[in-house]
């Protein structure tokens, strides 16, 4: 199991396609991957009805675990996404 | 979220246990029409515009078969929750494929700050609960649906 706390860049927060990026993003890895604000459950990184709970804002500190065999390689990933200002996104 | 502001966003005249349109665009439509029709909404155009540009951005389905289109609006009057229910299920593009049987509408006025992500993360939080979603599905009037979010949200 790993962990890693990242800072939420995109303006946005975790909503709108920053989210719909993160969760698509976890559900390219075979790992379990859960998230969680300051304090909070940790949630399911891969769903977007978990991951729309959270409410976490701009500038906030995200919790991120990761458990398995690609799980290095996630946090890489879903740390890429949350460290990316909005309209950066290279899918665009 | 606390009771009172939970009683004041979501009404039984906001739930319509009516079967609603199939389609996205249309679905949305008939759930801005509840509040409408509550008194909710100062311009229908601009709540639907901003909701419609809500969708473009990422549609709002978010898996375990619910759809929440949510807009941040100079057309609505006081925060807002709406309630229908499909059972055929309406594409919302959700990650998990699986079409919206349970559909909200979130509209705020422009003043609200972030009120509307707190409702949404309030309801998205109540969803979660397996119970929650299947006491929707068998509600049989709005007043019991409002009892069961009310229940499930505070």
């Amino acid at each position: 199991m790993m962990e890693r706390t990242v800072t939420i860049v995109p303006e946005a927060g975790l909503h709108a396609r920053p989210a719909s990026k993160l969760v698509e993003t976890a559900n390219e890895f075979e790992s379990e991957l859960q998230i969680a604000t300051d304090g909070a459950e940790p949630v399911d990184a891969r769903s977007m009805l978990a991951v729309s709970s959270m409410a976490a804002e701009q500038g906030e500190d995200v919790r991120l675990i990761a458990d398995g065999p690609d799980a290095e390689a996630a946090l890489d990933a879903l740390e890429e996404v949350l460290s990316t200002p909005e309209g950066e996104y290279d899918d665009e | 979220m606390d009771k009172e502001t939970v009683d004041r966003v979501i009404s039984p005249d906001l739930v319509s246990l009516e079967e609603p349109p199939a389609d996205k665009r249309a679905v949305i439509e008939h759930l801005l029409d509840l509040a409408v029709e509550a008194g909710r909404v100062s311009d229908r155009e601009q709540a639907l515009e901003d909701l419609l540009a809500r969708e473009e951005e990422t549609s709002t389905g978010v898996g375990k078969g619910i759809g929440i289109p949510h807009a941040k609006t100079a057309g609505a009057i006081e925060p807002t929750v709406a309630f229908t229910r499909s059972s055929d299920g309406v594409d919302f593009g959700a990650p998990d494929g699986k079409p919206a049987t349970l559909l909200f509408m979130i509209l705020v006025p422009e003043a609200g700050n972030s009120e509307h992500l707190e409702i949404l993360s309030s309801l998205s939080r109540a969803l979660m609960n397996d119970e929650v979603r299947e006491d929707l599905h068998t509600a049989d009037s709005p007043k019991e649906v409002t009892t069961v979010l009310t229940n499930a949200i505070t």
